[in-house]
């Protein structure tokens, strides 16, 4: 019976097609609208790393002064000092942990036909690479002696070995960075989690590609400054000495544990940690020592931005007027048909069968919409990936939102057609109809 | 009060004329009681409506109250339409969304009348064909001889010369019909000069004078005196 | 004007009307609140940073490769200037720390006595070897620029106190209200540590590193100190008007002669900068742009597609009211009017919708709260939107016979 309806429904639409344009455009357009800022906002909200997100716990201390202390007053930055990531480094706690800051540095090709440039990318310890899941297509992370004395070895990304090296595997080969020669042992897929919840402290928090990675320790050792915001709460010894004894915050830290119960156990851990801190004369706020795992991060880090949300309220309010404009279309459309529901019924249709065939061909007109919905969504997204790299990442249509836009689409002309179906139920049977 | 003299009517579809009415020539004395009858497709109603202004003819001459029709525009015709004819139709055409008073109401707007003028037009037009207790009433609860009569008030409100009336009884059973045409006769015995097309021959004996008309000319002029009409059954009480 | 009977009809077939006034409303409510925010972007991309014509200004930063100790880096620094200053079309040159618009920079709390405990605002540092009242072309409120004297340059990491310090109006109106501001000391930082500078002047206006918005963006301090022995540096350059991008390619060229080693240099003028800054801001404000179109596109389509529908579904009535007397004119009048009924109706509604958008958008969102005008404003694009849609229908309405009355069954 569907079928029926089906082909009735796609024949009456066919019958007045500027009506149907108008309301398959209609719908179209808010479904579009819709669909597109959702996207971003979906995408933008979406777990990167969903398989260990709850068990990776970023910690934040608060290494500030007693005075001038306001519990309600937000932090300048989440970071740590130097001091705090050795001492995490060295705590064993969870299976695995990474400390690591961002840094920009001047490369020099081997090629010497090519500039030097900057590029930009992270000096974490070795743990990194494993702790979130970065696939190599060639070599791998350095040896643990390595990372310990900071040797001058580099994992680059998979573009910037083709800009250096062209295609071949070049592992083993050298290139000049940070003024000294850097040997590569490693090349890294596509990895690009969206957003870099690994390191969001720095602003940029869509559409970034790190292009190298150094140990931490090796830029440490070349006296590299980072690549981010530093936050100084007191004063500080002069050089970049100084800065490594000092309280100034402009690292990030992550531990890994076995499984999210685990939590409990390193918070633990971490509050013993401050409050021996506190003993030597730091931390003397005692404020509350947090640990975030990957969605709490997000949200801390307030990773969708205000204009997000607001495009996307404004989006659905856009769809609400489509929809009771789509009402008003298929009133229209369904009023005039009166003389036709009244034959039907005279020959022995009964509401339900009216009912039943009616809202089909408002689910045509959904599936229509749909399909146009769609395509004009690409096409805003694809209008709104031009403003920046970082949009660009984020608006990006899935597989989900894909059926979502179909689930909407149908969704909202069923919703839309139930008054005027209703209506069209109502109208007595009769041969012969005289309209006023 | 009307006459035209070699009217015609003449209706252009595509490749197809339609000769509705051709040197059509009548006169309707003031006080007149006049019948319009005639086969379908006879070209009454063509008659009805340009007497009525509702359609503009293609040749001839036809004056209406001494006034000359014939090149006047749209908006003159509807204030003519508006000043001096009442109109009754087989279908009653009350606007179902307005209550009575607001039904006999509409022609008196585009009159001009001021609120209270109005008022009383529209009690006394009710009073005068027994409705007035249902002024706020709709329609659709009244009965068709009943609307009819609303329709009549309607017409009656702004005492118009002329009454155009098209089948008012068509879609009335015999005892409405009967006490509509009991109305008519009281209108007409008032001073009103009416013209009235009906396909029911009962009827037509009614009158004082009776047009036929067949293939869009006048065919015959007959004038019978009221006491020669023979009805069979009593004049009815209004329903 | 007959509303009475209009009203009294309208109230009796109730869901045509509702739908329209329900879209009218809708429309109301997005439209005063998307053109409220397109009209506070629009005005946040438009100040001023402080910087006098901005499309003459651009900067350059220069890294060094090969990194030779800071005396080398002094000397480096000190050379490029000399270099820069003979690029012919120069009008004049800065050595700075950071730049407005460029969300780079330094944040220092600031003070106005050393005992306080609570900091009296976080200023935005700009740091800097040269004139930037020159090469930017910053407005004197009070006070003079830097001396000569005045000018430190120091190793990189190590912590003197500067000389003088130079304020944004902004800054010296929130630490000393109506009071004068040279000779006055501020602090950087706070307690023993705090290092404490006289004010030798203040400038109108120079924003953040940030172009934070509000009161924020405009707080702002000036140092004449350079830290030497990072390997490189950010020249800010004024070019003579029109020759900005001649003067560009000169002054890189320039800079590289006179380089022994390698470098490398990344240009950018401040329009780009502007331009990166409020990229978002115009993009938001393009899509409301698009989106208000399209708004009222649909409302003016749903108004014409019911009233269409209620002519067609009243044609008799029209004749009948024809054949009684009502002139084409009133026909119109009769729709016009009814259609100003429902989108009033429509409008009073939006009003209130649109109050309770914007409140949402205040309290989620920590957006601003709507000036009256805007919905008065949209109240009125939507009135005019609504009549003249109904016109078309009311016009064809106006054209039916009055003959409908007799021919149709």
């Amino acid at each position: 019976m569907f079928g029926y309806y089906f082909k009735l429904g796609v024949r009456s639409l066919r019958r007045n097609p500027v009506l149907t344009t108008l309301m398959v455009l209609t719908l179209a357009i808010g479904v579009a609208a819709s669909v597109s800022t959702l996207t971003i906002l979906h995408m933008m909200s979406g777990d990167p790393i969903p398989q260990k997100s709850t068990r990776l716990f970023a910690p934040v201390l608060d290494n500030r002064p007693a005075e001038n202390y306001d519990p309600g007053h937000e932090r300048p930055d989440d970071q740590l000092t130097y001091i705090d990531v050795v001492n995490l480094l060295k705590s064993g706690q969870g299976v695995r942990r990474t400390g690591m800051y961002g840094i920009a540095a001047v490369i020099e090709p081997p090629d010497k036909q090519i500039e030097p440039f900057w590029t930009e990318g992270m000096a974490p310890t070795r743990d990194f690479f494993a702790m979130f899941d970065v696939p190599f297509v060639y070599g791998g992370p350095w040896s643990e002696a390595d990372d310990a004395r900071g040797a001058d070895v580099v994992v680059l990304s998979r573009e910037m070995a083709e800009k250096l090296f062209g295609d071949a595997n070049p592992i083993g080969r050298q290139v000049r960075l940070l003024d000294a020669p850097f040997t590569v042992i490693g090349v890294i897929g596509a990895w690009s989690p969206q957003p870099r919840y690994y390191q969001l402290q720095s602003g940029r928090k869509f559409g970034v590609n790190e292009d190298l990675f150094i140990p931490l320790a090796s830029a440490i050792r070349h006296k590299s400054s980072h690549n981010g915001g530093m936050s100084c709460s007191a004063r500080s010894d002069p050089g970049f000495e100084g800065i490594l004894r000092s309280e100034c915050t402009w690292l990030q830290f992550w531990f890994e544990t076995a499984s999210s119960a685990d939590r409990a156990d390193l918070q633990a851990w971490l509050d013993n940690y401050a409050a021996d801190q506190r003993r030597l004369g730091r931390m003397k706020r005692n404020a509350p020592n947090e640990l975030y795992d990957v969605p709490e991060w997000l949200v801390h880090m307030k990773v969708v931005g205000k204009d997000n949300k607001l495009s996307a309220w404004l989006a659905f309010g856009f769809l609400a007027l489509c929809l009771v404009n789509t009402i008003g279309l298929l009133l229209a459309k369904f009023s005039v048909r009166a003389s036709e529901v009244g034959i039907r019924r005279a020959l022995g249709a009964s509401r339900t069968d009216i009912f039943r065939q009616f809202l089909t061909e408002s689910a045509v007109i959904g599936l229509a919409g749909g399909v146009l919905g769609l395509l004009l969504a690409f096409g805003a997204l694809a209008l709104l990936s031009l403003q920046s790299s970082a949009m660009a990442a984020v608006a990006r249509m899935d597989l989900a939102m894909l059926a979502f836009t179909f689930a909407l689409s149908v969704l909202a002309a069923l919703v839309a057609g139930l008054l005027p179906t209703w209506r069209a139920c109502q109208v007595t049977p009769a041969l012969q109809l005289k309209s006023q | 009060m009307l006459r035209m003299s070699n009217l015609s009517k003449v209706y252009r579809t595509h490749m197809i004329e339609t000769h509705a009415l051709r040197g059509f020539e009548i006169q309707v004395n003031a006080g007149e009681f006049v019948t319009v009858t005639g086969p379908s497709g006879s070209g009454k109603t063509s008659f009805l409506n340009i007497a009525g202004l509702l359609e503009e003819f293609t040749d001839g001459e036809y004056i209406l109250d001494g006034v000359n029709v014939k090149g006047l525009d749209d908006n003159a015709r509807s204030r003519l339409r508006n000043e001096k004819l009442g109109f009754i139709f087989q279908g009653f055409n009350l606007i179902p969304d307005l209550n009575l008073f607001d039904n006999v109401d509409v022609p008196l707007r585009y009159r001009g009348f001021n609120a209270r003028e109005r008022k009383e037009r529209i009690e006394d037009a009710l009073a005068k064909v027994g409705l007035a207790s249902r002024m706020k009433h709709y329609p659709a609860e009244l009965s068709g001889g009943q609307q009819q009569r609303v329709a009549i008030a309607r017409a009656l409100a702004g005492s118009p010369k002329l009454l155009l009336a098209d089948e008012p009884t068509g879609n009335l059973d015999t005892q409405m019909a009967r006490g509509v045409m009991d109305l008519l006769e009281q209108i007409n015995a008032a001073g009103t000069t009416i013209l009235m097309v009906t396909h029911d021959p009962e009827l037509a004996v009614r009158t004082q004078r009776n047009v036929h008309i067949i293939d869009g000319q006048v065919s015959d002029l007959v004038r019978r005196a009221p006491s020669l009409a023979d009805s069979p059954v009593p004049a009815a009480v209004p329903a | 004007m007959e509303i009475r009977p209009i009203l009294s009809s309208l109230m009796r077939n109730k869901t045509g009307p509702i739908l329209v006034a329900l879209q009218v409303a809708l429309s109301l409510a997005i439209l005063a609140n998307a053109l409220h925010i397109v009209g506070e972007r629009r005005a946040a991309a438009a100040r001023p940073s402080g910087i006098a014509d901005e499309h003459a200004v651009f900067t350059i930063n220069i890294s060094h490769l090969r990194g030779d100790g800071p005396e080398q880096d002094l000397a480096n620094q000190n050379r490029e200037i000399a270099t820069l200053r003979a690029v012919p079309g120069v009008v004049s040159v800065a050595n700075v720390g950071q730049l407005p618009m460029s969300n780079s920079g330094w944040n220092t709390t600031v003070a106005v006595e050393r005992s306080q405990t609570r900091e009296s605002a976080v200023a935005s540092t700009y740091s800097v070897a040269d004139s930037v009242v020159q090469a930017w072309g910053l407005v004197l409120a009070e006070g003079r620029d830097f001396s000569a004297a005045e000018y430190v340059d120091i190793p990189m990491g190590s912590r003197d106190t500067p000389r003088a310090v130079m304020l944004t109006r902004a800054l010296a109106a929130r630490l000393w209200p109506n009071q004068a501001t040279v000779g006055k000391t501020l602090y950087i930082g706070m307690g023993e540590d705090a290092m404490g500078i006289p004010v030798v002047g203040v400038v109108e206006r120079l924003q953040d590193h940030n172009a934070n918005i509000g009161e924020r963006g405009e707080m702002s301090i000036i140092v004449p100190r350079r830290e030497y022995g990072a390997g490189g540096a950010t020249y800010t350059v004024r070019a003579a008007p029109g020759q900005r991008e001649r003067v560009i390619r000169d002054a890189e060229d320039a800079l590289r002669k006179a380089s022994g080693d390698p470098v490398i240099l990344h240009t950018r003028t401040i329009d780009e900068l502007r331009a990166a800054r409020y990229r978002a801001d115009v993009a938001l404000s393009w899509t409301l742009v698009v989106v208000s179109v399209l708004l009222l596109l649909i409302t003016a389509g749903g108004i014409v597609g019911m009233a269409s529908l209620w002519v067609n579904q009243r044609r008799k009535q029209i004749g009948v009211r024809r054949a009684l007397g009502a002139r084409k004119r009133d026909i119109v009048r009769y729709f016009i009017t009814e259609n100003v009924l429902i989108t009033s109706a429509g409008v009073f509604g939006g009003v209130l919708l649109g109050i309770g958008l914007n409140q949402l958008l205040v309290n989620r969102l920590e957006m601003e709260r709507l000036p009256l005008g805007y919905l008065a404003g949209g109240a009125v694009v939507l009135w005019a939107l609504g009549i003249a849609a109904a016109y078309g229908p009311a016009w064809r309405a106006a054209g039916i016979s009055p003959a409908l009355a007799t021919r149709s069954a």
